[in-house]
């Protein structure tokens, strides 16, 4: 937490929302406005402060100056009141030098004049004060006197001993004008003062004689400002002053034979400044209270845009989830915002249908109208959890029913794909017509493959529907006035009994269904045994993969004798296991279990092999027989057949006229097509070619006349009953006659006894195979069986 | 001071002794106007001998103002000072021809005020500064004071050399007569008398 802390200060915003950035811009601009009138207003101030104080010295020169008028005057009225004084009058007229000028001292001393003189009318000095010396004043005289008595009312300051004083005249009448009386005031601190308390300003009385110039005389200036003075000279424009500024206004007031007078004016800066100081700190407040404001008002506006913003961001997260149901807020805004929002929510109810159409492609066949395999398999999950869900005995049981339509790739390619789709839906039908209940469902897994669902149902009730089902068959679909008769394979697989999950559950009733197809049970229940992927197939696959390692696999070989003239001609190869443990396993125990598991085709191959060995040894032997090898409908799938046994014929330098292949009926009709095609091969190769166990299948003679077929292989099941059944004995001899109208050569098998042999020769089949004649041996026995048959006949 | 007499008339040269004539003066100001209050007098060693103070002579404050303004005795002469008003008056001059002071007083001081010395008083009073009085105190017995007109009239002055003095009190204070020769004999003489630095009110 400290380490993030350091990092990052925790008010700076780790992203900048749109917000944040609105409020910024805002602040920062408003910031720069009001830095630029904060900058404008103070320049003005200090150029108008400037201004003011020039304005102020100008008056305060006026002020001043009338303030040495007034007093002037008071000085004037003093010395007119002592001017009528009868006895100064009288002491002045006496006469008597000595006393004339003992009197002006005495009387100008008692209204501070420090300067008394006597002036007659023709304004030549007659009389000083006792003090005063006629060699300072004499100079200056006639300066001041002229302009005095010309203008009774005017005053004029003169330095008298370096010391300015301010003179006035009066007359001094008796009654008529005897005289004048002039008196002159040394300007003090007391008339600086009263001007400083006037104005505010602060002055400096300085004086201008032969010896120094700008000598300060009084002053208000404080020690330290006076110092400043002195430093700067006293022809200074500005005088620093503790941070504050004085405007200085030098005003003259005399200039006379014994130097000048000035007066330096000086205003303070500060003082003028200080209104605008508030005006400014009353603006600085105005700032903040604005950028404040700003602030608040920018975040709201921002959050205006922003919130809505954040909520259709919200709303398309939820779009993005897949909730299609929930209208965008602010549709009924007419800004921006409310046209951002209608596009989303045109977006969201098309996305919405998109996606509806999107599920129904993928979980509806769109054929029959029916859930598919991946809504099939969700109902089946749901319903497998909430029946987990529940807890011991209470816990139901759930069945699925799947069925596969026998020949429907034959249907599909005799009368056509529409009509295949046809009787797809006419499927789909009959299945719904069944009594279900709710939570039951049909589907079309694909292709022919259909299931049923049933929720709480053990495998007898689940059985009893499939029964019902495959009598719902029995009655033949009319489409297109063609009549079609309908049989499937139909598989059940129960939960929790078959399997723990739902994908478990479909594939063992798949099993199911295929064994029945492969059984032509019609229904069969999954048992593991069935099932290649259980575990007692999979141990069983493991010991046959190890059969073959072991070579505990054995070679059988059954003889084929024609009937013409009694030979041997050949023999059909046939397994047989010699476990270590079980003895010899007959074939029914894992030839089926080998074709489920596609396991035979390593058996075919092994038998070939073995086969094409025991061809050369027997011709080597003088034993010119052909071999018959059986090959299953996997082999028949297997685009490689032809060239792994053309790899085992070379191996053995055997000739591929020397084997005949046996397929059955069935191997060839679950994909005609390829086995045609696997078939032309085989027979362009030199290898007989024989359906075997012919007759049980559903295989047309018209359909067998396109097979490169050599041989017809007439299933045991009839001949075994010819003896005593005469439609059997019908169906061989017609099968022979058919066969031989054809070109095939007719194969006999289950030949159990010698009525049935010779039966056979007068049905003039051509070769027979059974019991009576040898039962299967294995293949090092033929040579000697076939020696000993020669020496017994 | 520049005065232009101008004499008109005819000197009768044969009567000049036995007779006395009758002096006629026209004053005029700086602008040639009739000068009022304006003081005349004829000096020589003969008249001066001929000088003797005057009875009765008087120099009353009424309406705080001297009555007359301009009052002309030969030395010697005692003035007498009534006061007419309610209110008290104390005149006083500094003038060297006679400096005295009359303490506040109302009625008629005791003691008159001889003037024995030649010259011009100004009077005024203490308490009025407004008052204002001139005594003209002269060593002739030839003396008249100018009315309204300007004209003054002297007579019986005995024929002989004179100094033909004139003065007003509008001059400059402290300035003194303006002094002109004028010769009388036995017939009357006029002249007129332009008195530069006088104003007329």
């Amino acid at each position: 937490m400290r380490a993030h802390w350091t990092m990052t200060p925790a008010w700076w915003p780790l992203r900048w929302g749109l917000s944040s950035r609105i409020v910024a811009l805002s602040l920062l601009l408003l910031l720069l406005v009001q830095a630029a009138v904060f900058s404008v207003v103070r320049i003005s101030i200090e150029q108008s402060a400037r201004r003011q104080v020039a304005q102020e010295l100008q008056v305060g020169e006026r002020v001043w100056r009338r303030l040495l008028d007034q007093n002037a005057q008071q000085l004037r009225q003093g010395a007119g009141l002592l001017a009528a004084d009868f006895g100064f009058r009288a002491a002045v007229n006496s006469g008597d030098t000595a006393t004339i000028s003992s009197a002006l001292e005495n009387n100008g001393a008692r209204i501070g004049a420090t300067i008394t003189g006597l002036v007659d009318t023709r304004l030549a000095l007659s009389a000083l004060g006792e003090a005063d010396d006629a060699v300072e004043l004499r100079p200056i005289l006639g300066e001041l006197v002229g302009p005095l008595s010309r203008d009774a009312q005017s005053s004029q300051v003169a330095l008298v001993g370096g010391i300015p004083h301010q003179f006035v005249l009066v007359p001094m009448k008796a009654p008529m004008l005897v005289g004048y009386l002039l008196m002159g005031f040394p300007i003090n601190q007391k008339l600086v003062d009263d001007m400083r308390a006037i104005s505010d300003m602060h002055l400096a009385l300085l004086s201008d004689d032969g010896g120094e110039r700008g000598r300060v005389v009084v002053t208000t200036l404080s020690p330290e400002a006076l110092q400043m003075l002195k430093q700067s000279g006293s022809d200074v424009a500005e005088l620093p002053d503790h941070g504050d500024t004085l405007i200085a206004r030098s005003v003259k007031l005399d200039t006379g034979a014994t130097g000048s007078v000035r007066t330096l004016l000086m205003r303070s800066l500060n003082e003028v400044v200080a209104p605008f100081r508030q005006a400014q700190v009353a603006l600085a407040w105005i700032t903040a209270m604005g950028v404040v404001l700003f602030g608040i008002g920018s975040v709201f506006a921002a959050r205006r845009v922003t919130t809505p913003l954040r909520s259709l961001v919200g709303a398309t997260q939820q779009l993005g989830q897949g909730q299609y149901d929930v209208p965008m807020e602010h549709l009924d805004r007419h800004d921006e915002i409310g046209g951002l929002a209608k596009a989303f929510d045109q977006m969201r109810i098309n996305i919405g249908a998109q996606q509806a159409e999107i599920r129904r492609l993928a979980y509806w066949d769109r054929l029959t109208g029916l859930p598919n395999r991946a809504r099939f398999r969700e109902a089946l999950q749901r319903e497998i959890d909430s029946q987990g869900a529940v807890a011991g005995s209470g816990r139901g049981n759930i069945s699925v029913v799947m069925l596969d339509l026998d020949r429907f790739k034959h249907v599909n390619d005799v009368l056509g794909y529409s009509f295949g789709d046809l009787l797809l839906v006419a499927v789909s039908r009959r299945l719904t017509q069944q009594d279900l209940r709710d939570g039951d469902m049909v589907a079309r897994l694909g292709g022919d493959e259909f299931a049923v669902l049933l929720s709480l149902s053990d495998a007898n009730s689940a059985l009893a529907v499939a029964e019902r089902i495959a009598k719902s068959f029995e009655m033949p679909l009319v489409i297109d006035d063609q009549t079609v008769d309908l049989s499937a394979g139909i598989g059940v697989a129960c939960w929790p009994m078959h399997a723990d999950d739902a994908d478990t559950l479909l594939s063992r009733a798949e099993v199911a269904m295929y064994a029945a197809k492969s059984r032509t049970t019609g229904i069969q229940l999954y048992d593991p045994v069935l099932d290649s992927s259980s575990a007692l197939t999979l141990s069983l696959l493991t010991e046959l993969r190890q059969a073959i390692d072991h070579d505990e696999l054995r070679l059988f070989l059954q003889p084929k004798v024609r009937l013409s003239d009694d030979a041997v001609v050949g023999a059909e190869a046939l397994v047989r296991w010699q476990h270590p443990v079980r003895g010899l396993v007959p074939p029914l125990e894992f030839i089926p279990f080998a074709e489920q598991t596609g396991f035979v085709r390593q058996l075919t191959l092994w038998m070939f092999d073995r086969a094409a060995r025991m061809s050369r040894e027997l011709h080597a032997q003088g034993f010119a027989l052909r071999l018959s090898i059986n090959l299953s409908t996997r082999d028949m799938l297997d685009i490689e057949l032809p060239s792994r046994l053309e790899e085992i014929l070379q191996r053995h330098a055997a000739d591929a006229t020397a084997f005949c292949l046996e397929i059955t009926e069935s191997a060839i009709m679950d994909d005609p097509q390829r086995a045609q095609a696997t078939l032309d091969k085989l027979s362009q190769r030199g290898f007989t070619l024989s359906i075997d166990d012919f007759g049980t299948g559903y295989s047309s003679l018209a359909y067998l006349k396109r097979l490169p077929v050599d041989e017809l292989k007439i299933d045991k099941s009839f001949v075994m009953n010819m003896q005593a059944d005469d439609d059997d004995e019908k169906i061989v001899r017609s099968t022979i006659d058919l066969a031989h109208n054809l070109g095939l050569t007719v194969v006999a098998e289950g030949v159990e006894n010698g009525v049935i042999l010779e039966q056979l020769r007068a049905l003039a089949c051509d070769e027979a195979q059974g019991y009576f004649l040898s039962k299967p041996m294995p293949a090092e026995a033929l040579v000697p069986w076939c020696r000993r048959r020669h020496a017994d006949a | 001071m520049i005065v232009r007499i101008v004499i008109f008339g005819v000197l009768a040269l044969a009567m000049a002794r036995a007779m006395a004539a009758t002096v006629q003066v026209q004053v005029h100001d700086n602008n040639g106007k009739p000068l009022a209050d304006a003081v005349v007098f004829l000096e020589s060693r003969e008249a001066r001998a001929l000088t003797k103070p005057l009875q009765g002579a008087e120099m009353a404050q009424k309406a705080k103002v001297f009555d007359p303004t301009v009052l002309v005795v030969p030395v010697g002469t005692a003035v007498v000072f009534p006061n007419r008003d309610t209110v008290r008056h104390h005149v006083y001059s500094f003038s060297p021809a006679k400096s005295f002071e009359l303490k506040l007083y109302s009625g008629v001081p005791a003691n008159p005020v001889v003037f024995d010395k030649a010259g011009i008083a100004v009077l005024g009073c203490n308490i009025h500064d407004a008052m204002a009085a001139w005594v003209v105190v002269v060593e002739t017995p030839f003396f008249g004071r100018s009315g309204a007109t300007g004209a003054v009239a002297i007579q019986a002055i005995p024929a002989g050399a004179y100094r033909l003095r004139v003065w007003h009190p509008s001059l400059a204070v402290g300035a003194a007569a303006i002094d002109q020769a004028l010769v009388v004999g036995a017939a009357d003489v006029s002249a007129v008398v332009r008195l530069a630095g006088a104003s007329a009110p």
